[in-house]
């Protein structure tokens, strides 16, 4: 995309054009780079669908989230960490989630929960971080340096000036949406998202900014980080602006209660993004602790209970606002775990892992193959449906992308969407 | 061995660099590649004082002007020796100071606050500097080990070794309760080894990914079984090990973990991994291998020693080269410390773990084994904004209108508010005012445009003298100068 930086509106001395009502006049000049941006870029897309990701960082256990609770050699390998029969949520004769997943049971009683089995790729990394770059890239071979959203997010402010094209909550930007030229927005807590003036000194605000605006414009490359720094300054000045102005008052539809922590004040925050219609195509939020090397039964099912509470809330909340029919969520995890316990009663880092797509438009039932307990590699799962074949359903079937394009070659579509 | 080929990724050369470089720094390195194309600097050599400069921020947190000319006295290469043999820099005045503050070291924000004010207030800088880097390598996180008193002690293990042998650090924390609690080195038992530590120790402490195999991983493993706490302290546990063969790397015998180590650091990766890891903290990120050559030979030839690898870092070519020059972003730690030493601010701990949560560093507790990815993901354009924040609370209390927002009010012993009026003592002219700030805080190096648009926001209006000026609007524009400096791009970098 043509890059238009600050730098070179400052010194063309481009006209102040609007670009909404929220945008004070000092900032309008990011707004117009990104409209100009927008409206030359291919990727002026008006759907108003949403995907929203969660990351289930640290490599959540399958095998203790989708159950196959009726198969003896699961009892075998987890003679302590295996959940009884009686405890499963029973989805069917052979089937059953967490019993701390008991919320999701009513999205998939109305076939709004989709569950993919065995999701993985050939020769798997171990590794966390090597393991994570290849789903956050789509490239198992680790060669390709974008993230597989991010041509998505690009641009970050749409025609109509909204800039939240995508949002990563917490202080670190996903790597699944880096990164374009204009970053999208990593926030932990509206509130602390914005620009503070001197409180002494209030009228002395414009004057600050406005100089703090032309010593970013006058930082330009080859000084290092230059891109960064400018876009960095650049995304933040219009989004925390547009954020406070819009989000900060907004309050969840009755009976959606989110789990307490950054979870799920992310997915409230994600929520009152979309019930704004702040344009938001990609909303990634993490959920983390799944490595659960030791003492794994209660510390799982914790996280997994803020995971169901988090999804529950989260639907509630958009049902509320009209807005459910627009957004499908999925998650992911960069592997899961041994299928034999460990002697710490926990498990070691796996492979293949189901995954969960749900939303109103969102065919539920289970797809791909189940794991097969008495064929393990190495004591590990083998994989059955290639994790980018999930990409390139969400990709074509939701958001109307060019999956092909995005991941490189053709996967076959899984039929949830 | 055979097996293991299926469950690790097939590697050619090209991505086995990949690998080292990218995969395990995750995030970092991954935005690092965007935006390595704009991490270039100007090629013109430092000057003397430029040079020194960068010394004291990449080994310490920067400095105050009083300190800046304790430094100039003893040059550059004065510094240097000063720097490093800091064992013998007498550190009483940091150790009244803490032991007046009293923190409760069990509970982790007092713990925080300790260890910023360490790094604040000493005159070891470099001591703390290795510490912080050791913190973030051979990384632990509160938020599972749970006691904040076992997080101190490896504190101060890695305090005391910042500058030991490689082999005896890894032996070391291999040995320390939070290390072992936080990655399942306490359960790793005969017949059921929990590989954590073991993949770990390899991955991300002494090698890199692609230089071992799951079987060296599970071998390992085998070798630190027995390896346990008790009472909260190291205790082998013989029942618990496992006595048989193991082969590892290609040496077969009867291992024990300090074996596991002393063949692990006999690798050639492992010089290249530590050197690499040291070069990157301290000069610029990814050198090249040809680069790191001549500094991989020194940590080899001296037996693994770290204190000779980093002397000759801090005293090479490549440390002061326009390369190195700015191309680090300041951690929020860097950032914070840094105006704190600048600015010669009085901190009793009160209120930074706060601004340290909203920068996205909360140290004792790295988001996960990698510890802080770091480099440019420090900067999203929410830790941006919380950094301007930071500079906004600490400069708008600069004239003691504010409450300072880093110590709490002792009538007993009264904290001095920063004084801005001091710095613009004999000051006429707004540009004497911008370049004695912009020394201070930027080596005095911005671009003729940026200090012009600071000279202008101090330029009274109507063409009145800095002496006329209406006192409110210079009280004003005083703290803007010093916010807008702190908010700079270039004081964002080290």
């Amino acid at each position: 995309m043509a890059v238009l930086t600050r730098r070179d509106l400052v010194r063309s001395g481009l006209a102040v054009v609007s670009a909404g009502a929220f945008m004070p006049t000092i900032f309008t000049r990011a707004v117009a780079a990104a409209a100009i941006d927008n409206s030359v870029s291919s990727s002026g897309s008006t759907t108003s669908k949403t995907l929203i990701i969660i990351q289930l960082a640290g490599g959540n256990d399958g095998l203790n989230t989708v159950i196959p609770y009726a198969d003896p050699l699961y009892r075998q390998l987890r003679p302590h960490l295996g959940i009884a029969a009686d405890q499963v949520v029973q989805l069917n004769d052979h089937l059953g989630l967490h019993p701390s997943l008991k919320g999701l049971k009513s999205l998939w009683d109305n076939g709004k929960l989709a569950i993919v089995e065995s999701v993985g790729y050939d020769h798997p990394s171990l590794s966390h971080f090597q393991a994570m770059d290849i789903w956050q890239t789509a490239d198992p071979t680790i060669s390709r340096h974008q993230g597989w959203l991010s041509t998505l997010v690009d641009g970050s402010v749409d025609k109509n000036g909204h800039p939240f094209k995508g949002l990563s909550v917490g202080p670190e930007l996903a790597p699944a949406l880096c990164c374009p030229a204009v970053p999208p927005p990593a926030l932990s807590s509206v509130g602390d998202y914005r620009l503070q003036p001197d409180p002494r000194f209030p009228s002395g605000r414009a004057a600050r900014e406005s100089a703090l605006n032309r010593l970013y414009a006058s930082y330009a490359a080859p000084a290092p980080y230059a891109a960064l720094l400018d876009s960095t300054s650049q995304s933040a000045e219009v989004t925390s602006t547009a954020l406070q102005d819009t989000v900060a008052g907004h309050q969840p539809a009755s009976g959606a209660n989110y789990p307490k922590g950054g979870f799920g004040d992310g997915l409230k925050l994600l929520a009152a993004m979309i019930a704004k219609d702040m344009g938001l195509r990609v909303g990634y939020v993490v959920l983390g602790g799944f490595d659960t090397h030791s003492n794994q039964a209660k510390h799982h099912s914790d996280i997994l209970q803020a995971l169901a509470d988090g999804i529950s809330a989260f639907q509630t909340d958009l049902t509320g606002h009209g807005k459910a029919d627009n957004v499908v969520v999925m998650t992911w995890s960069e592997f899961g775990r041994r299928a034999a316990e460990n002697a710490s009663l926990g498990t070691d880092h796996g492979t293949a892992a189901p995954l969960f797509v749900t939303g109103p438009q969102v065919k539920g039932g289970v797809y791909g193959e189940p794991p097969n307990l008495g064929k393990l590699d190495n004591g590990n799962l083998e994989f059955a449906t290639d994790f980018r074949s999930i990409y390139a359903t969400v990709l074509e079937g939701w958001l109307q992308a060019d999956a092909t394009s995005i991941l490189g070659q053709s996967f076959p579509r899984v039929a949830f969407l | 061995m055979e097996d293991n080929a299926s469950t690790r990724p097939r590697l050619t050369t090209g991505r086995r660099n990949v690998l080292v470089t990218a995969a395990v720094a995750g995030i970092g390195a991954l935005i690092a590649s965007q935006v390595a194309s704009s991490a270039r600097t100007s090629t013109a050599p430092l000057t003397d004082d430029v040079k020194l400069q960068h010394l004291l921020r990449r080994t310490g947190f920067g400095a105050s002007a009083s300190e800046l000319d304790q430094y100039r006295k003893l040059g550059l290469n004065g510094t240097v020796e000063r720097l490093l043999n800091y064992e013998t820099v007498d550190n009483s005045a940091l150790e009244t100071r803490l032991n007046r503050a009293n923190f409760d070291l069990s509970k982790p924000l007092p713990l925080e606050m300790w260890w910023l004010l360490r790094m604040a207030y000493t005159a070891r800088p470099f001591e703390e500097k290795l510490t912080l880097f050791w913190h973030g390598l051979l990384t632990s996180a509160i938020s599972k080990v749970g006691r904040a008193e076992l997080m101190f002690q490896q504190n101060q293990f890695f305090r005391q070794n910042a500058m030991g042998r490689f082999p005896d650090i890894l032996k070391g924390v291999s040995r320390d309760p939070a290390m072992m609690i936080w990655l399942d080195l306490n359960s790793n038992r005969k017949g059921h080894p929990n590989e954590n530590y073991a993949r770990e120790l390899m991955e991300l402490f002494s090698l890199g990914v692609g230089n071992y195999s799951e079987q060296d991983v599970r071998e390992s493993a085998r070798a630190f079984t027995g390896w346990t706490l008790r009472a909260q302290r190291f205790f082998y546990d013989k029942r618990f090990h496992d006595d048989g063969q193991k082969t590892f790397l290609a040496h077969t015998g009867n291992f024990n973990g300090n074996d596991i180590i002393d063949i692990i650091v006999q690798q050639p990766a492992s010089a290249k991994f530590i050197t690499n890891k040291l070069f990157s903290f301290f000069v610029y990120p990814n050198p090249t291998d040809q680069v790191l050559q001549p500094f991989v030979q020194t940590y080899v030839t001296s037996s693994y020693s770290i204190k000779a690898l980093v002397q000759k870092l801090l005293t090479s070519d490549e440390f002061y080269s326009p390369r190195a020059y700015r191309a680090l972003i300041k951690s929020p730690t860097e950032y914070l410390v840094g105006i704190i030493r600048g600015l010669g601010l009085e901190a009793d701990g009160v209120g930074l773990p706060q601004v340290m949560n909203l920068m996205g560093q909360m140290l004792f507790n790295p988001p996960n084994v990698a510890g802080w990815p770091g480099g440019p993901a420090w900067l999203t354009t929410g830790t941006w904004l919380a950094r301007l924040n930071t500079a906004n609370r600490v400069t708008t209390a600069l004239t003691g209108a504010a409450p300072n927002p880093f110590a709490r009010p002792n009538p007993k012993a009264p904290i001095q508010p920063f004084d801005v009026s001091s710095f613009f003592k004999g000051v006429t002219a707004p540009a004497q005012a911008v370049d004695h700030v912009l020394g201070l805080l930027v080596d005095g190096n911005v671009d003729p445009a940026q200090r012009q648009v600071l000279i202008d926001y101090v330029t009274p209006p109507n063409g009145t003298s800095l002496a006329n000026a209406n006192r409110v609007w210079l009280a004003e524009r005083a703290r803007g100068l010093f916010y807008l400096t702190l908010a700079l791009p270039e004081f964002h970098l080290s």
